[in-house]
């Protein structure tokens, strides 16, 4: 298992599963933060919420996911911004779910505030949404030393860097 | 622990989070977002509140109603057999008021599609002929539902032109429940 999660190669297919999973997040972000009143009866479509929660979730979650396309994208904290992916794809294909099994005829509300014959939600919307969650898992378990931000800015603290040093003066 | 290795090259490489830290990275971006959001939404002009005081409503698709169907006149129901099933598409409370003797009130909401139980109750009937009357008006619900059903794969589905009035209208033969 050590040998499988040191593998170089992860990082290499990491790196297009990352921008892949990033671009998505970051155009589905961005009519939720320019209309999060519109986003808000998406979220009360599903009817899975109380309503004193819709608003507060219409106006945090569009904005982790704008932070969590970005850490992918750019590589900063890339595992980090997976996890948060992970964690929100489990919890849209768990409401797609609950919403397919109730039969509502309506839209996933995932890129824009469309009507329910544009782009309606089916079991083809859970599947998409679990192969996103397992490519976020990918991330999160084998991307270990991403290709980005996190490995060109990585340097070590100066006491860790002393032995190495002195490692490279053997 | 922090955990940083150096490449062939003598470059240092990222370190690699344990899962607790991951997680606890995690929730402080979360909460970072949920600072930065709620701030963002309180200075902006498209703002929302933080409570929805009342309900949203939610609109949605009205059911497909695009089955092929026949035209009936008042008669065919006068002289239908046993082997075919009346349905009553109007709602309950004009069933109970007046309806034809043998016939099975199913309720039509231009909103909600008709349950599956009342769709395998037909289909499982045994009935040769499915005919429908609704109130007669512009939009008819018993053309509606007619069309429903057979969309949903009823065969030899028929609807009662002018409905319930034009029925009362052609046969005293109805009775109160």
């Amino acid at each position: 298992m050590k040998r499988l999660l040191d593998w170089r190669g992860h990082a290499f297919f990491g790196l297009p599963i990352r921008l892949y999973l990033g671009v998505i997040f970051l155009m589905a972000c961005y009519h939720k933060i320019v209309d999060p009143g519109a986003f808000a009866v998406d979220i009360a479509t599903y009817q899975i919420l109380p309503l004193s929660l819709i608003n507060l979730m219409a106006i945090v979650l569009p904005w982790i996911e704008l932070a969590a396309g970005l850490m992918l994208v750019l590589g900063f904290r890339g595992r980090t911004g997976a996890l948060l992916v992970a964690g929100m794809m489990a919890m849209f294909s768990v409401a797609v779910s609950i919403a397919v099994a109730r039969g509502l005829d309506m839209s996933c509300g995932c890129f824009a505030s469309q009507g329910a014959n544009e782009d309606p939600i089916s079991w083809r919307t859970i599947v998409r949404d679990v192969i996103w969650l397992s490519l976020a898992v990918y991330v999160v378990v084998f991307d270990r030393r991403p290709i980005g931000l996190d490995r060109l800015f990585a340097r070590p603290k100066p006491a860790e860097a002393a032995p190495l040093a002195t490692e490279n003066q053997k | 622990m922090r955990e940083v290795k150096k490449n062939t090259k003598g470059r240092y490489l990222a370190r690699t989070l344990s899962y607790p830290a991951l997680l606890l990275e995690t929730v402080l971006v979360s909460a970072a977002c949920a600072v930065l959001a709620l701030t963002v939404n309180a200075v902006r002009a498209e703002g929302i509140s933080l409570i929805q005081k009342t309900e949203y409503e939610i609109l949605v698709p009205c059911p497909e109603t695009t089955g092929e169907v026949e035209t009936l006149s008042p008669d065919v129901v006068r002289g239908a057999s046993r082997a075919a099933r009346v349905i009553d598409a109007r709602p309950k409370a004009d069933f109970e008021t007046w309806h034809v003797p043998q016939a099975r009130s199913v309720p039509y909401d231009y909103l909600e599609p008709v349950s599956g139980a009342t769709l395998r109750d037909i289909a499982s009937s045994g009935a040769k002929r499915v005919i429908v009357y609704g109130d007669g008006a512009d939009p008819d619900c018993g053309e509606h539902l007619a069309r429903e059903l057979a969309g949903k794969g009823i065969k030899n589905v028929g609807f009662i032109k002018g409905g319930a009035p034009a029925l009362m209208g052609s046969s005293r033969e109805g009775g109160r429940p």
